[in-house]
């Protein structure tokens, strides 16, 4: 059953992985070719020596999950805070409000998105793609972290009332320090939709060495319409899939139980 | 009871509580209650859970609103401040240690933020670890330590504070029944008999009888009754409060019209002819003492006799008349001794 | 100010509200401008300047065989990948679920085509459809067959996109039922054993109707996402061919990049999104059931 499972979701990315790695002509004639010709590193020179390098988009994209991240996590923590603090007819409003956006499919908004964007100039700006990811994630962030805080003895934070710790101290000093693995898993999540996400930032941002990852790979994809140059495309694509990679087996635990915990008590 | 003039809060000290309430919605969870606690006084807010007795905790500390009625510490109301600058120390249940900090850390974060200074916070914090002997844990984690221990340190973290009231909720709730034993003596030493007030939320008589000089009952949010324990026990204000205190609990006999008759099943004692007749169901054998399950044609009773006691399948019970508790039968108050 | 308890409703109220306030710019308006916008002429014919119109963009709605034939296509999509997700997804759980080395690893490399940009993935996808050279084909060579255009059939070309879709999003399922089966406490599996159940009968007896309030968030999630399925066909198809897999999303979005028709484009963005509430509403009726509670 495990090796089924892994044959299922492993055997796709396999195939890109083995793609990137070999010569066009391999890839057609198949094996029995000398091993000169058939194993190569020339699809990922040319995608790192490209205008621009794909080590651009990565960077873009890298800029684009912290900012998101960032802004993600300073509106989700007070807002699940209130939420959880709160009773009431207000906190159910909020919770199906939430709920509700998060559900949502994004690609909707594009277009309005798009207009507000070249109404406040935003177009062609890296950090303002932030706002609108930022947005996309709150819901369920906002969800994660209030499922967190209702995990913690409401106890510690009376005692350290008693103590005379305001709001903003009590945040610093017992809460947060104690949500460090909700926070952790919450911000991987983020980073990975911020990452991943496609419509927006294939419509915002045009100039290409402003691009993150995902249509950047789509215009190396697309960049002829009869022959898509699939050696240089998987290329692109491992190394823009490496750093994701490396945060799913790193965090693995933290994701799952992060995801799981949250839908449990949410 | 509270006088309608503005009357100047007189410097009396100790804590008073005037006209207290809390109400939540349709529900009241604590209705006007009145009380004083005397300086170096222990109290003991005693009732089953949903009593209002740690409503009445969190109130005073600031961590709940009231919604009405006033609290006086050493004169001055505090009603109106927050809970941060109430000088105000309290003892959770579950000690309420911040699991990501060391014992020291733990004690020092309060002072750390009122800016001490780190030369009077180290001595300060050294001394009240000396008093507790908690030096040689004082790196580790809540994680690292036993029930016991984690008790100690949460009450040193209140000592710490050099409060004007100690609040304490159920401190021992979490330990097993010795060591709640061996603790209670230290618990008094340390807190009572000092300048300030002492308030002590539990749901254990015997722990209520064992810490403290008075006893308040509460019951759905209202006080019952307050006394010393013998008070309490010997003239208890109503069907509720003798039923509450005292194990094996009392016996409640069948209303007789307007009255009711309560007899403590250790006032009951065998007689040879004259008594009740009654006919044993079920013994439970205590090593000292033993409890014995009585059908009676005035309802089941419960006595309590010596462990050695020959007892027949039929015999008789009797009391003395200064042993009969009468209450009304509707309203549950005590009637005076007939 | 220093004082007691500022009214805590509020304080929670001005803590919640940054967050709330990006959510409206970011979600409501631009429904609200999507809706405005679809009464308007805005297209190249009007210099890009909105000019109302009346209805005149709805009725062109009603009469527009490719809406039509976008929402059914979408439908059928949405419909046959979730219900293949559900399916896939538990019988992934379950295995994820069961206790053995290494299982953090497994669900952590399980959970990988997840985490991957959908982009990406569908032009991994791309490349193994491809004919002749693909290596689907190559297997059919294997075994004598000849070669099929996996994306070049106009009647078979969707269910492949339903097959990527399908091993892309089932870990998201199965990660979501993951949570439910954790949920589950073990005594009560353990009580049905002792009484002499056989694994189907526990599953059917007491892990699918425990476990319905997460199929019920899983099936409602899935099915809005499925409904606005758009990166996928436009990279994987483009919507070809002949149109045979073109969404909602991705007509949307070619009246707008394509044919500049921002009018028409916000006419179908809220088309799709009344259609969405329909579905979901029903979806929610239908399952609407007192949740279980499991008392421990």
């Amino acid at each position: 059953m495990r090796s089924l499972l892994l044959l299922w979701s492993l055997a796709p990315l396999a195939w890109q992985l083995y793609t990137s790695f070999v010569t066009p002509e391999a890839l057609i004639q198949g094996a029995g070719m000398a091993a000169g010709s058939f194993w190569t590193l020339e699809n990922y020179r040319q995608v790192w020596l490209a205008d621009p390098p794909i080590w651009r988009y990565l960077l873009n994209s890298a800029v684009v999950g912290a900012a998101t991240t960032a802004l993600t996590l300073a509106l989700a923590v007070p807002c699940a805070y209130g939420l959880q603090r709160q009773g009431g007819r207000l906190r159910w409003a909020v919770t199906l409000t939430l709920l509700a956006t998060a559900i949502f499919p994004t690609v909707l908004l594009f277009l309005a998105l798009l207009q507000l964007a070249r109404s406040l100039g935003l177009a062609n700006n890296l950090l303002a793609l932030s706002l609108p990811y930022a947005a996309l994630c709150l819901p369920l962030a906002v969800l994660l972290l209030r499922a967190a805080f209702a995990d913690l003895p409401p106890e510690l934070e009376d005692a350290a009332r008693l103590e005379g710790l305001n709001l903003a101290r009590r945040l610093q000093h017992v809460l947060l320090p104690l949500l460090a693995p909700s926070l952790a898993s919450t911000a991987i999540l983020v980073f990975l939709f911020s990452w991943n996400e496609y419509p927006i930032a294939l419509t915002w941002i045009s100039r290409p060495e402003l691009q993150t990852l995902p249509p950047a790979i789509a215009r190396i994809a697309g960049s002829s319409l009869f022959t898509v140059p699939y050696g240089a495309f998987a290329a692109a694509t491992v190394l823009g899939s490496l750093p994701l990679l490396l945060i799913v087996l790193i965090f693995q635990r933290s994701i799952v139980s992060g995801l799981t915990q949250g839908a449990i008590k949410g | 009871m509270i006088n309608a003039m503005p009357v100047p809060p007189s410097p009396s000290p100790g804590l008073r509580i005037e006209g207290l309430s809390r109400r939540l919605g349709e529900r009241t969870l604590l209705a006007d209650l009145n009380l004083e606690v005397g300086p170096g006084e222990c109290l003991a807010l005693l009732g089953p859970s949903g009593c209002g007795k740690t409503t009445t905790l969190r109130l005073l500390a600031g961590l709940d609103a009231a919604s009405a009625g006033r609290i006086l510490l050493d004169g001055d109301d505090i009603s109106r401040l927050s809970a941060g600058d109430r000088r105000v120390a309290m003892v959770f249940q579950s000690y309420a240690l911040y699991p990501h900090l060391s014992v020291a850390d733990n004690l020092a974060l309060g002072l750390r933020i009122r800016g001490m200074a780190a030369r009077e916070r180290e001595e300060r914090i050294m001394a009240v670890l000396e008093l507790l002997q908690l030096v040689e844990l004082r790196l580790r984690r809540p994680a690292q330590l036993s029930g016991g221990q984690r008790q100690r340190v949460a009450l040193a973290r209140a000592l710490l504070r050099q409060p004007r009231l100690v609040l304490l909720d159920e401190p021992m709730s979490n330990l097993d029944a010795q060591l709640r034993e061996e603790l209670r003596p230290e618990l008094r030493r340390l807190l009572c008999g000092g300048s300030q007030p002492v308030v002590y939320v539990t749901h254990d008589q015997q722990e209520a009888m064992g810490m403290a000089d008075r006893i308040a009952v509460l019951r759905e949010g209202r006080l019952q009754q307050i006394g010393s324990a013998r008070e309490l026990y010997e003239k208890p204000a109503n069907r509720f409060v003798a039923a509450f205190l005292g194990r094996p609990a009392i016996n409640l006999l069948p209303a007789e019209g307007q009255r009711q008759l309560g007899l403590r099943p250790e006032h009951l004692v065998p007689v040879e002819t004259g008594g009740l007749a009654a006919r044993l169901q079920q013994r439970e054998w205590w090593g000292h003492q033993q409890l014995l399950w009585l059908e009676s044609a005035r309802g089941d009773l419960r006595m309590l006799v010596a462990a050695d006691q020959p007892l027949p399948e039929t015999l008789e019970v009797s009391w003395r008349p200064e042993h009969e508790l009468w209450f009304d039968s509707h309203s549950g108050e005590r009637l005076a001794a007939s | 100010m220093k004082g007691f308890p500022m009214n805590t409703s509020l304080v929670n109220t001005l803590l919640m509200l940054p967050a709330l306030l990006l959510l409206a710019i970011v979600f409501a308006w631009p429904l609200l401008d999507s809706a405005w916008l679809s009464t308007q002429a805005s297209s190249v014919l009007t210099g890009l300047a909105p000019t109302a119109n009346g209805g005149a963009n709805w009725q062109r709605l009603l009469g527009d065989a490719r809406f039509w034939q976008d929402a059914a296509g979408t439908l059928r999509f949405a419909v046959v990948s979730v219900g293949l997700e559900l399916v896939l997804g538990l019988a992934m759980a379950l295995v994820l679920h069961r206790p053995g080395r290494g299982r953090g690893w497994l669900r952590a490399l399980a959970l990988l085509p997840w985490a991957l940009p959908s982009t990406v993935l569908a032009l991994g996808w791309r490349w193994i459809y491809n004919d002749p050279y693909g290596p689907l084909n190559s297997l059919l060579k294997l075994f004598g067959a000849p070669a099929y255009g996996f994306l070049t059939t106009p009647a078979t070309t969707w269910l492949f996109t339903v097959l990527a879709d399908v091993w892309k999003t089932t870990p998201f399922v199965a990660l979501l039922l993951l949570a439910g089966l954790q949920s589950i406490p073990a005594e009560l599996e353990e009580s049905l054993v002792l009484e002499g159940a056989s694994p189907s009968q526990i599953l059917r007896r007491l892990t699918l109707p425990l476990l319905r309030p997460w199929i019920s968030l899983a099936l409602m999630f899935r099915l809005a996402q499925a409904l606005g399925v758009f990166e996928l066909v436009q990279v994987l198809t483009r919507g070809g061919p002949a149109g045979s897999t073109e969404s909602l999303a991705l007509y949307a979005y070619l009246n707008a990049m394509r044919f500049l028709d921002f009018g028409y484009s916000a006419t179908l963005v809220v088309a799709t999104f009344l259609l969405l509430l329909l579905l979901t509403a029903m979806g929610w009726l239908l399952l609407r059931r007192r949740p279980l509670e499991i008392s421990r």
